[in-house]
């Protein structure tokens, strides 16, 4: 488990807030290189990251893990070092009030969000929740010194770190998705020295929270034979319905769905079956919520399997999963690629 | 005393220290490691108040001068089949400001201590009338990452107490953030204070009793018995209060402003203070040019209140330090008026 919390630690931190991942390219860059023959950029700044199997015409797997993290972008800044912002993706707004951020300006300063002084409360006020868009960012600054810092535009994210908690399961920021980035990274380092028949490609692609632009250009470009969309997925918590969710540390799930093709998740689960590998079903019959949705139309089409890492406290800054359950979910795609793939009769 | 902390650094390494009102054992424990070599005749009452006597020049009169060790926090008050935890706060917490936050849970004597979260149900399967609406304490709960209740049992029991993870750091122009700077603030100062008279070799004008009380934040029962036993005449209690000197807020609603000084009170919810001990000590920051501030608003209440009710009566008067986010992970006060409040209370005592 040390690896794959290792690459969990070494991702995770990166400043990746959708449209902005560009900042951590450098960083990003040098922990994929290893892994493969070549690490590109494309236009919309979504990672695809290649290794050769060294067969000619072999046929090629794409896997696909969203690079940004949601987070937030400055549009104004107010008296008093106070700042507004607007949300990029899906942020669970409970979690805001008194929460703390990074300010990623022309340095890295931290910010912390408001919240209702009581003696202000309105009756009947401490019901509602405010919006992004309404919340005010405390930076401690007078403005004159901030507007040197920070513009409008500027991004900001969520500040926290990893933390274990009891057993396999860590609390941190940006799993979704980069955890599964992980998985990938750790499912490569398995195939090091593996005898392949197909070229992988790994696309870590952007912008996923706000409109899977990143996979969809990317998927157009490489026009796979198939395709993994590995991606986070609600595990059960209270007041989650059991149908709705996995259970976290029976390993991953893997989405029984229109937009995937059933032919290939069901090689996968055979192969899962026939080999021992955790692998729990899950039903999404009209969207994976995933890049799947895009992959899946690209071009002429591409048949998709969405494999996902269960995970308590969605959109948040401390989201949770289970080390054991990262660590599964990398062995069987590994072993699928390696021994499983070749079996798949496409329908 | 050369290698005590003091000022911001005595207050950062105060707030890091877990102390949820009935749990205030650890912050005790490290305010009476710190005054022993530094003065003697530091006790310990029978709730747990640290109570530190220094001799006056004078010994005609008795002033109190007080800061509870305490802060808000939690209480686990059940433990599920599946291994979550259900809690109760300890203290006035606004609901809005515990979901996703990180929490230490502990025994009581801290030896035993387990990461959590304060955790709901997730917002994409939320129905139509929960969103937009803050998720009740009910609705909530601990996530310490146990597989089943079995497990969780192992780490925890009910009646362990909780308090945020938050750590402390500088932030912007002269501004702090962290947890429990109410009221490790009061406390630092009057550790500092004492510090500096011992250095100098000087003795406060009367008989003065430091008392870092417990309980505050749960009805004050801390206060109420130090007070009577000290019987001081007069009371200086160190606080913070809640400020809202935020963009959008208008002048009338702001309270007091960072950085602008101790705030001194006129009447909150508990208290009435003295009119002639709060004259006094106006003039005299004006006297020695210390930064003090009056608050602009009727609100909250502190250990003054039970103080000034002991016995035949105490002449109080509450100086605090604004705060934002008061009873938060993330409390945000500011640096030059813990000087301010600092250099007061020395005044004060004088």
């Amino acid at each position: 488990m040390d690896e794959i919390r290792e690459i969990i630690n070494s991702v995770t931190p990166c400043m990746t807030v959708s449209g902005y991942e560009y900042r951590s390219a450098e960083v990003l860059r040098d922990i994929f290189a290893p892994r493969f023959d070549e690490v590109k950029c494309d236009a919309l700044g979504s990672f695809i990251c290649t290794k050769r199997c060294g067969a000619e015409n072999a046929p090629n797997i794409m896997l696909d893990a969203h690079i940004d993290e949601i987070g937030m972008m400055v549009r104004e800044i107010l008296d008093g070092g106070f700042l507004r912002v607007v949300q990029l993706g899906g942020i669970d707004t409970r979690i805001m009030a008194a929460s703390e951020v990074w300010i990623y300006g022309e340095r890295k300063i931290p910010g912390v969000v408001v919240s209702t002084p009581p003696h202000l409360a309105k009756p009947g006020e401490s019901a509602k929740l405010t919006p992004v868009a309404d919340l005010l960012i405390d930076t401690g600054y007078s403005k004159d010194a901030l507007s040197k810092l920070v513009r409008i535009g500027t991004p900001v994210g969520f500040k926290t770190s990893l933390m274990p908690l009891l057993g396999s399961q860590v609390t941190g920021r940006g799993f979704d998705d980069k955890a599964c980035v992980s998985i990938i990274l750790r499912a490569l380092d398995m195939l090091r020295d593996k005898n392949l028949t197909w070229d992988i490609t790994a696309v870590f692609s952007t912008r996923e929270e706000v409109g899977e632009t990143g996979a969809l250009t990317a998927s157009y470009t490489l026009a796979p034979d198939a395709a993994i969309v590995l991606d986070v997925n609600f595990a059960i918590q209270p007041d989650v319905p059991k149908r709705r969710a996995g259970k976290m540390g029976d390993g991953p799930m893997i989405s029984l769905s229109a937009v995937t093709d059933r032919s290939l998740t069901d090689a996968i689960i055979s192969f899962a079956a026939e080999n021992g590998n955790k692998l729990q079903q899950t039903v999404e019959p009209m969207s994976t919520g995933t890049n799947a949705n895009v992959v899946n139309t690209t071009g002429a089409g591409v048949p998709v399997a969405v494999v996902s890492l269960p995970l308590k406290n969605m959109h948040t800054p401390s989201e949770v999963i289970s080390l054991d359950d990262a660590e599964e979910t990398a062995t069987l795609i590994a072993g699928f690629i390696a021994g499983g793939i070749d079996k798949w009769i496409r329908s | 005393m050369d290698n005590k902390l003091n000022g911001i650094e005595l207050l950062a390494a105060l707030t890091l220290i877990p102390g949820p009102s009935g749990c205030e054992d650890m912050v005790a424990a490290y305010i009476k490691e710190y005054l022993s070599g530094i003065i003697s005749g530091v006790r310990t009452d029978k709730l747990g108040n640290v109570i530190a006597h220094m001799e006056g020049e004078d010994s005609s009169r008795r002033l109190m001068v007080c800061a509870h060790m305490d802060e808000v926090g939690f209480m686990v008050t059940e433990i599920d089949d599946e291994g979550n935890l259900r809690f109760s706060p300890v203290g006035g917490i606004d609901p809005r400001v515990l979901c996703g936050r990180r929490v230490t849970i502990m025994s009581k004597d801290g030896s035993r201590r387990i990461n959590g979260l304060i955790s709901s149900k997730p917002i994409h399967l939320q129905n139509a009338d929960e969103r937009g609406k803050a998720t009740k304490v009910d609705g909530m709960y601990i996530d310490i990452g146990a597989d089943d209740g079995d497990m969780a049992r192992h780490s925890v029991s009910i009646g362990d107490y909780g308090t945020f993870i938050s750590d402390f750091y500088l932030m912007g122009e002269n501004k702090m953030k962290g947890k429990a700077i109410d009221d490790r603030l009061g406390c630092a100062v009057m550790l500092d204070t004492i510090t500096a008279f011992v250095r100098e070799g000087k003795k406060p004008k009367y008989d003065t009793y430091f008392a870092f009380t417990v309980r505050e934040e749960v009805g004050i029962s801390g206060a109420n018995t130090a007070a009577f036993e000290i019987k001081p005449d007069y009371a200086l209690i160190l606080e913070s209060t809640a400020v809202a000197d935020i963009a959008d807020v208008p002048p009338e609603g702001r309270v007091a402003e960072l950085g602008a000084g101790g705030v001194i009170s006129l009447v909150d919810r508990a208290t009435v203070y003295d009119h002639g001990f709060v004259t006094w000590a106006l003039e005299l920051a004006e006297k020695r040019s210390i930064a003090v501030q009056v608050k602009k608003f009727v609100s909250g209440g502190n250990d003054a209140g039970a103080i000034h009710r002991s016995r035949a009566g105490v002449k109080t008067l509450a100086l605090s330090a604004p705060t934002r986010y008061l009873h938060t992970a993330s409390t945000v006060a500011d640096t030059r008026d813990y000087t301010a409040i600092a250099a007061l209370v020395r005044a004060v005592c004088e």
